[in-house]
């Protein structure tokens, strides 16, 4: 069995299930595909990474196809942690969406994870472009199932995916041209075609004026399709940054950046889903960062803050979901008071919110941890104070303002229902993970274990020590303090219905204006041509009716002798133009 | 014509009979939460927090610290400062970059 499952990439179970479930018309047997098939394929990968004596890498499925060796299976450390993550993840959105009666995202939602999965394990550049391009274009209908409003943000997502998979197959194509082999290992920003698949990791990444389309397009999908489009498509992209350019120091920088800025659009959002689009921003900015450095301990802190990212990320917008759910809007000017009626989601909102926020116990505390020390460790202490500035702002808004404004403070007067059950036990088993794996007797190491490298030596971390436990709390005390007194001081802003600009307004209102103004400059030059050809052409047209018409003056008669001297002038003219020549 | 303390309380009561009536069974021990007069003293758990984990600080004092962290209760200054400067900065962001709802002509998101 083992032997018949590694002869290709789990990755096909999930799209041969989507692909099964667009034309299947029973809900419940979608159903089961949507759970059982992650399911299945995360058992397929168990299998053989467990029997592949776990740490070599194992080499699978491999198609030779117009004179490329296409590597569709890759086993290692690293690409088993995200296939797992991204199994159970596939196994947690199935939960999530049983109540949905919808053929298009169940289809999608099954090959948009097997493009994924395909992703994580393509060995070879041209097979991670492949399904780079199938988690675009699976992912779009998800988008889509949003309505009518989310058709152009749609649109504005598919171009900028499309742009990241044409970038990174030109680079692919490039850096196989000068090199001679199409592995994905190592690529590094100085080889041939380096640049361009950074581009092209950067887009899907969300780098900073590269990101809007995380904001754009994942609040208006729907209450299910948010939170399965929040897993796969940016840890993909960490993936590959982690896989290619691990140690580019340009990184740091980015990624420092993607953790400050997203904190400022995100305390002026009121789209509770928004904010968590600008919260997972500056998440993937601490993973990036990470990845900049690329030391092992920094590199096994990007992996296990993947694994509680999605976790806690998902959490997080399952809540807000399910409020979307059941009260029909994610505004926070609009909520509050829900904990009377949902004391559950607010008690898994607040998992999320204590994990992604860093509070010891919870998810995040050890695998943020983890890349922080690393950049303290090589000596980055003002990378280091940007990414506390950041942790800070992750408490204000993923924090405090999420699940404060949804289920606490003014009473909004709405009395909805609880979530239904599937999704209360979706977001239970989250809410588990990102306990478990932040307990330090056993739920620590087991993290530890799955990590693409060991967590010992100079990459061994012990995130449960009494200092770093204080010093952790003293920042988020502090930083809930001040949330108090501005609050209580009234200079903590009111929620307010707006559209806050970001760097898409370059293209959606200053692009489309410039375009816009070239098309009207266009008509109406096109306009005065022909206005202009026509007043030319009716000029020739009527010289001519002068000089040839049966009126004009060259029918009239004329006397012999007067064309003899005509026609000589025209020969002795003739005969100079000759001569000269 | 002010009313009686009496009728006062017991329409009080009324509306927390409601209340009580309105919610989940699991959030009906945890009504207080969402009380006034919870929400105006949860200053004080953050206060403590602070006094208490600073003071704690001082007896076990980071093993890596940064340049910085030679001044005391750095990192509670540190969180309060940097939460402080994001929160104020979003009153003259907002200014600057809010726009109607339906700005770019697409309607809300809702």
């Amino acid at each position: 069995m083992i032997e018949f499952f590694s002869t290709f990439s789990p990755a096909f179970i999930l799209i041969a299930a989507g692909v099964f479930a667009a034309f299947f018309p029973l809900h419940h047997g979608r159903k089961i595909l949507m759970i059982g098939a992650p399911a299945l394929a995360l058992a397929a990968t168990a299998s053989i990474f467990f029997d592949s004596q776990s740490g070599s890498e194992f080499i699978g499925g491999v198609y030779n196809v117009a004179g490329l060796e296409l590597t569709t299976l890759r086993i290692d450390h690293m690409s088993f942690l995200w296939a797992l993550i991204f199994c159970i993840a596939g196994v947690l959105n199935g939960i999530y969406a049983l109540h949905e009666k919808c053929k298009i995202t169940d289809s999608s939602a099954l090959i948009y994870t097997g493009a994924g999965l395909g992703a994580v394990f393509a060995g070879d550049l041209i097979t991670l472009f492949i399904f780079w391009e199938l988690l675009a274009l699976s992912s779009v209908f998800i988008v889509w199932r949003g309505g009518e409003k989310a058709y152009p943000a749609g649109m504005r997502y598919l171009g900028m995916h499309i742009l990241s998979g044409v970038l990174l197959l030109a680079g692919a194509v490039i850096y196989g041209r000068s090199t001679g082999n199409y592995d994905f290992n190592n690529i590094g920003i100085d080889a041939p075609g380096g640049k361009l698949m950074l581009a092209a990791m950067g887009i899907k990444a969300g780098f900073p004026l590269l990101h809007n389309w995380i904001q754009d397009a994942y609040p208006k999908s729907s209450v299910t399709g948010t939170v399965i489009l929040s897993v796969f498509t940016t840890k993909l992209a960490i993936y590959a940054l982690a896989r290619g350019f691990a140690g580019t120091e340009l990184l740091i920088y980015v990624g420092a950046i993607m953790t400050v800025f997203p904190v400022f659009f995100a305390v002026l959002e009121n789209d509770l889903r928004k904010v968590l689009s600008y919260s997972l921003n500056n998440q993937l900015g601490f993973m990036v960062c990470g990845i900049g450095i690329g030391s092992t301990l920094a590199l096994n802190g990007v992996a296990a803050h993947v694994v509680v990212d999605i976790l806690f990320k998902g959490l997080l917008f399952m809540s807000m979901g399910a409020v979307l759910h059941r009260v029909g809007t994610a505004k926070a000017s609009e909520l509050g008071g829900l904990f009377r009626t949902m004391p559950l989601t607010t008690l898994f909102c607040l998992v999320g919110a204590g994990s992604i926020s860093a509070f010891p116990m919870m998810g995040g505390f050890v695998s943020k941890s983890m890349i922080i020390a690393a950049v303290f460790e090589e000596h980055h202490y003002i990378v280091f104070a940007m990414l506390l500035f950041a942790s800070a702002g992750v408490l204000e808004h993923s924090g405090i303002k999420v699940p404060y404004f949804a289920f606490f403070a003014h009473d909004s007067g709405k009395r909805p229902q609880e979530a239904p059950w599937n999704m209360l036990v979706a977001m239970g088993c989250a809410a588990f993970l990102c306990l478990f794996f932040a307990f330090p007797w056993g739920g620590v190491q087991i993290l530890y274990n799955l990590l693409p490298s060991e967590v010992a030596g100079e990459a061994a971390f012990h995130p449960y020590t009494p200092d770093h436990v204080i010093f952790q709390m003293q920042l988020l005390m502090g930083a809930m303090l001040a949330f108090n007194l501005l609050k209580k001081r009234g200079l903590y802003p009111p929620e307010r219905r707006a559209q806050i600009l970001d760097f898409d307004w370059t293209y959606r209102k200053l692009g489309l204006g410039l375009l816009s103004w070239g098309n009207q400059i266009w008509t109406r030059l096109g306009a005065q041509i022909t206005h202009m050809a026509k007043r030319f052409f009716g000029a020739a047209e009527r010289r001519f009716y002068y000089l040839f018409s049966p009126a004009s003056a060259l029918s009239q008669d004329a006397p012999s002798g007067l064309a003899a001297i005509l026609t000589a002038v025209m020969l002795a003219a003739i005969l100079f133009a000759v001569y000269l020549l | 014509m002010a009313k009686s303390p009496d009728k006062t309380s017991s329409k009080l009561s009324k509306t927390q009979a409601k209340e009580r009536e309105e919610a989940h069974p699991l959030a009906r021990p945890f009504l207080w939460l969402v009380s006034h007069g919870f929400q105006d003293k949860f200053f004080w758990v953050p206060l403590i927090g602070v006094i208490v984990f600073s003071v704690l600080g001082y007896f076990y004092p980071l093993h890596h610290p940064a340049p910085w962290d030679v001044v005391p209760m750095s990192y509670a200054i540190f969180g309060f400062l940097a939460y402080s400067f994001v929160v104020l900065c979003a009153w003259p962001l907002f200014k600057l970059l809010a726009r109607d709802e339906n700005y770019y002509g697409e309607g809300d998101d809702d």
